[in-house]
């Protein structure tokens, strides 16, 4: 209101003094590709809500495991089956996390647990801290994401790139490769990669790569393709640049939004595929847990101890919907024609 | 389009040749024999079962005798029980399997099509928002994850539907259900970006402006036309459906070939798992196939732009 009342003097204002040029400056900074491409996902409500779930539960799966005085391999029998107990929350009925199970039974008082131990996600059949287990689990299943996500990265970025950039015959024989390996199902391969290896966290990675490359290298073989013709290209090639320096300076940059964008689908493609090899009992081994591990150990017991895999359950579920959210946005921000 | 269907037949053999070697050789590969308690039997029953199986054969003769059972599509014995054929055993789960797999595929498609329909017509509304925000969902969210969910609560807790089994019709609509959330949320996706592209076309303006009325365009033009492209995402849809038929069923008791197929696995079956696995392989192969040339058929403009690629 106190805008509308002040009074408008003249000699508030005072004449700009248009010099020659001036009106051709430009005021804003002018905004890099990435840049711009940050400021578009920020808007991005639903991206940035993936992303900080993201950030969070890295961070969380780091230091979470330290909050606990137990190891994630534990055992005490005398305190098996215990249901989450969460101090300061305990007093909240509804919450479910006042260390009584479903039948109205106190678990820590008949078990005569020390009152100040506190099972935040409660205790798995064997006694060993379910808190401990899940952040580990989640620890493992993100390792081996990133870990699938980078291999494929590296292999598919080189060959895709190998096989455009050099075109012609070096072309024709590589993608003939990668025809026959497309036709074959990946689940398959997978199924029988771990059968073969023993089940654990490299040979799991291995399997998950060994068909996982092929997206990620179509798609730079794509993009490289539409771009070495271009004209920016073809001038830096007129100026002497070596090959190494076409690829590394003009054709990786340009096609670094489509491989982050494709990177970040499949790091969650990767966390469901540990999970259901898990599942179906090629996962990785015990003592070490996954979260898909802890998911299929906790549904075998679902009606007595629904704590052991909702909780596991909801972290996954969260990872998964995060970085779709984060993939779309990326997409979105990146590459405005990809957009669907 | 003869010469392009003709191609991909053979292609598809050779990949399924290649499979059936692959799988042949990883499983020489493997430590150990197929029959338990070896150390109690004598060196001539051993060798007489051996003699039985093939055993005693080289490596490439016995490869060439199981290319030559495969192609007449003979695919072995299983361990698991005495005599059974492995071919028997997938014949046996193919029922109720493919029950499953059809009914959520159906049902997904069904509820995908008036999702992503209703999210494009209602554009930026709360139904858009809505729709999204479960395809979102249901994209993410592994189906095995969501039917044990729906397990305790819908079975367990609230008693409404049977837990597991297969005796009846109200035991397929659980397991139906959770496996079709991926198909609803992926249709949907895909539906919603095609309507909405489609609606701003001028054939659609064109159509309004002769005065025909607002159903019939979007019945008409609109669906039509955006359902076309569909048919592209059935080949990968299929696959997840495989993928999650076999935790499905597992979840949830059926006895079809995803469950028979955990089940070898864990016991080491060998023969059922490689001959699951080429069924599987043959299965998916097919309906990328299938699914290719059905395009190419529906749909000229990508037959000529895929002629000249």
């Amino acid at each position: 209101m106190s805008m509308s009342e002040r009074k408008l003097t003249p000699d508030l204002f005072r004449p700009a003094n248009l010099g020659t040029g001036k009106g051709e400056e430009i005021t804003k900074p002018s905004l890099s590709f990435w840049q711009d491409a940050f400021r578009r996902l920020k808007k991005n409500r639903a991206a940035m809500l993936g992303l900080f779930a993201i950030v969070f539960i890295i961070v969380f799966s780091l230091i979470a495991p330290s909050l606990s005085k137990y190891g994630m391999d534990d055992q005490e029998l005398m305190r098996a089956n215990l249901p989450p107990k969460i101090p300061g929350l305990e007093k909240i009925g509804f919450l479910g996390v006042d260390g009584v199970d479903i039948r109205g039974v106190d678990q820590y008082e008949m078990k005569n647990v020390p009152t100040e131990d506190k099972f935040w996600f409660g205790t798995d059949p064997l006694g060993r801290d379910q808190w401990v287990r899940v952040w580990k689990g989640t620890q493992i299943s993100l390792y081996i994401a990133f870990l699938a996500a980078t291999i494929d990265l590296i292999v598919g970025v080189a060959y895709g790139g190998v096989s455009a950039f050099y075109g012609g015959r070096v072309d024709d024989a590589m993608q003939r490769v990668v025809e026959i390996l497309v036709g074959i199902p990946n689940l398959v391969v997978i199924i029988l990669f771990i059968i073969i290896l023993d089940p654990g966290i490299l040979s799991i990675t291995l399997a998950l790569v060994i068909t996982g490359w092929i997206g990620m290298s179509r798609i730079v073989r794509a993009q490289i393709l539409s771009l070495k013709n271009r004209e920016f290209v073809l001038a830096s090639k007129t100026l002497g640049s070596t090959n190494g320096r076409l690829i590394t300076k003009h054709l990786l940059p340009n096609t670094l939004g489509a491989i982050i964008v494709t990177s970040t689908f499949t790091i969650p493609g990767a966390i469901f595929f540990e999970a259901f090899l898990s599942f179906i009992g090629l996962g990785i081994q015990p003592p070490t847990a996954s979260l898909g591990a802890l998911i299929a150990d906790g549904f075998r017991s679902l009606r007595i101890y629904p704590h052991l895999a909702i909780y596991p359950a909801s972290i996954m579920c969260i990872l998964m919907i995060s970085f779709n959210l984060l993939g779309d946005g990326l997409r979105d921000a990146l590459d405005p024609k990809m957009r669907k | 389009m003869l010469r392009y269907i003709t191609k991909r037949v053979f292609a598809m053999f050779l990949t399924l040749l290649i499979i059936a070697t692959i799988t042949f050789f990883l499983m020489k590969l493997l430590p150990g024999s197929p029959f338990n308690n070896q150390e109690k039997l004598t060196e001539s029953q051993r060798y007489a079962l051996n003699e039985k199986y093939g055993l005693n054969d080289p490596v490439p003769v016995q490869y060439i005798n199981y290319l030559g059972k495969l192609a007449q599509g003979d695919l072995g014995y299983t361990f698991q029980f005495d005599g059974r054929t492995v071919n028997s055993m997938i014949a046996n789960g193919m029922g109720p399997s493919a029950t499953v797999g059809f009914e959520a595929l159906l049902f997904g498609t069904l509820v995908g099509l008036i999702l992503g329909i209703a999210a494009a017509l209602k554009h930026n509304s709360f139904i858009d928002y809505g729709a999204m925000v479960m395809a979102v969902f249901g994209i993410a969210i592994p189906s095995f994850v969501f039917a044990g969910l729906l397990q305790y609560y819908v079975g367990v807790k609230l008693g409404w539907l049977p837990v597991a089994f297969w005796n009846g019709p109200e035991y397929h609509i659980m397991p139906a259900f959770s496996l079709s959330v991926g198909v609803i949320a992926t249709v949907a996706r895909f539906m919603r970006t095609e309507m909405l592209e489609i609606l701003g076309t001028d054939y659609i303006l064109m159509a309004r402006s002769k005065g025909i009325s607002k159903q019939a365009v979007i019945i008409k033009h609109c669906v039509r036309n955006s359902m076309i492209p569909i048919i592209t995402i059935l080949g990968p849809m299929a696959i997840g459906l495989i993928t999650g038929s076999l935790v499905i069923e597992n979840i949830f008791a059926i006895p079809g070939i995803g469950e028979q197929f955990v089940k070898s696995i864990n016991l080491n079956d060998y023969p059922v798992i490689m001959g699951t696995t080429l069924f599987y392989s043959f299965l998916i192969i097919v309906i990328i196939l299938v699914v290719d040339i059905l395009y190419g058929i529906i749909d000229p403009r990508i037959r000529v732009a895929g002629g000249k690629s």
